[in-house]
């Protein structure tokens, strides 16, 4: 059982941990050619998003591979 | 609506309902700390947090919930739906400071990772009496999370509206977490019937009304089934059945339809927003837009469009009026698409 946790605990802290890493390359470059609509939005509103970001990073990962030629 | 993405959308109005909500939760959180510290002199800073901020965030989340059925049911509510957004995230941050006040004082002056322990520290998980309720908050605050941190409009329109509805219905296994975890846990040590009573009332108060309120708005779509037909038009309601920039709604051959009545026109949309599925003939025309009555998102009557710079459509409907009737073709213009108002008096 502990095992488990344990591992269910590191699993999700690496995928937390490339999330951050990702968010923080797409919000550097990358964020404004994904969603037009985040040009011009300030350093607030990029903190609002970070949290969920590091959460769904896989989706707009899928997102941004798409949209390179 | 989709002009470039401010952090957080404030107007006059979300900025007094935020005002009178936070005050509103300092006041009871002062009164029950000051009720606590009546009762339990003893009572230390920390406990005192994760009392007032669990009960707390525990009422507002009934609030919360009780908001939706609750303006479907009266209109008069509608004001409070406006903002609950704001009123979650409130609710979220409530929510947070419990669990890392309970983590800090429970979990962490052991060797083990504060976040295991939670979870190992307490293995009696066949147990009813000693079940490790812990855990059941834990989760709910990680679903609690990731609504919260995607509340804003920019998750909306980046995971879907479907998705995002999906996500967000969460708030149901939440607050089943959070039942469970106050019923095994608070309430095993303080389990004064007082307690279990208001419990109870909570939960099948908030049960009672989402089913009461399904089954009028049932009530209300079926009202509209046997009105006549005739070359494609259904009978609605007669013209002064609507209240001027008010909408009646009628749900004909699969087309949840919304017929506005404002300057001497009518005109039909389709009964569901863009931004979040809300239900725009229970808004009002405001500025000469229809305004829905969930998150303010608006649309101009006579195409279903968003006034620029937004970019909603919705579809839009024939109407006429025959002899003091109003009726609609439920066959849809394709979204955006120009109608002719009536004219009422002409007609």
């Amino acid at each position: 059982m502990e095992n488990l946790i344990e591992i269910t605990f590191l699993i999700i802290g690496i995928y937390l941990f490339l999330g951050v890493l990702f968010t923080i390359i797409l919000m550097w470059n990358g964020l404004e050619k994904l969603d037009p609509q985040t040009k011009g939005a300030g350093w607030f509103f990029k903190l609002l998003i970070f949290p969920g970001m590091t959460a769904f990073w896989v989706v707009f990962l899928r997102k941004w591979l798409k949209q390179k030629p | 609506m989709s002009a470039n993405y401010t952090a957080i959308l404030w107007n006059q109005q979300k900025k007094l309902y935020d005002r009178y909500m936070w005050l509103g939760i300092g006041l009871f959180m002062l009164v029950y700390a000051v009720f606590q510290l009546w009762l339990q002199p003893s009572i230390t800073f920390e406990t005192l947090i994760i009392r007032a901020t669990a009960l707390a965030a525990f009422v507002l989340l009934h609030l919360i919930l009780a908001i939706g059925p609750l303006s479907r049911i009266n209109p008069a509510f509608l004001p409070l739906l406006y903002n609950r957004r704001h009123a979650g995230v409130s609710m979220f941050i409530l929510a947070l400071i419990h669990g890392a006040f309970c983590i800090i004082q429970f979990h962490a002056l052991s060797d083990t990772n504060p976040l295991i322990s939670v979870f190992i520290s307490n293995p009696k998980y066949l147990e009813t009496s000693q079940f490790p309720f812990q855990t059941l908050g834990f989760l709910a605050l990680m679903i609690l999370f990731l609504m919260a941190a995607t509340s804003h409009d920019f998750w909306l329109s980046n995971l879907s509206p479907a998705i995002w509805k999906v996500l967000h219905m969460g708030v149901y296994v939440a607050y089943a977490l959070i039942v469970l975890h106050v019923a095994t846990g608070a309430f095993q040590y303080e389990n004064h019937p007082f307690n279990w009573i208001l419990l109870f009332i909570g939960f099948w108060g908030i049960s009672g009304l989402h089913v009461y309120a399904g089954f009028s708005e049932r009530y209300k779509l079926n009202t509209h089934k046997n009105i006549l037909a005739e070359n494609g038009f259904y009978q609605v309601c007669r013209v002064n059945e609507i209240e001027n920039t008010c909408a009646k709604t009628a749900f004909i051959n699969g087309e949840n339809i919304a017929i506005f009545k404002y300057d001497g026109k009518i005109s039909a949309i389709h009964n569901v927003c863009k931004h979040q599925m809300g239900p725009l003939g229970e808004g009002r025309i405001v500025d000469g837009c229809i305004t829905c009555p969930w998150h303010g998102y608006q649309y101009l009557p006579h195409n279903g469009q968003s006034p620029p710079p937004f970019t909603e459509k919705v579809k839009t409907y024939d109407v006429k009026i025959l002899e003091g009737y109003v009726w609609v073709n439920p066959v849809p213009k394709e979204e955006g698409t120009f109608v002719e108002p009536v004219i009422i008096e002409k007609a």
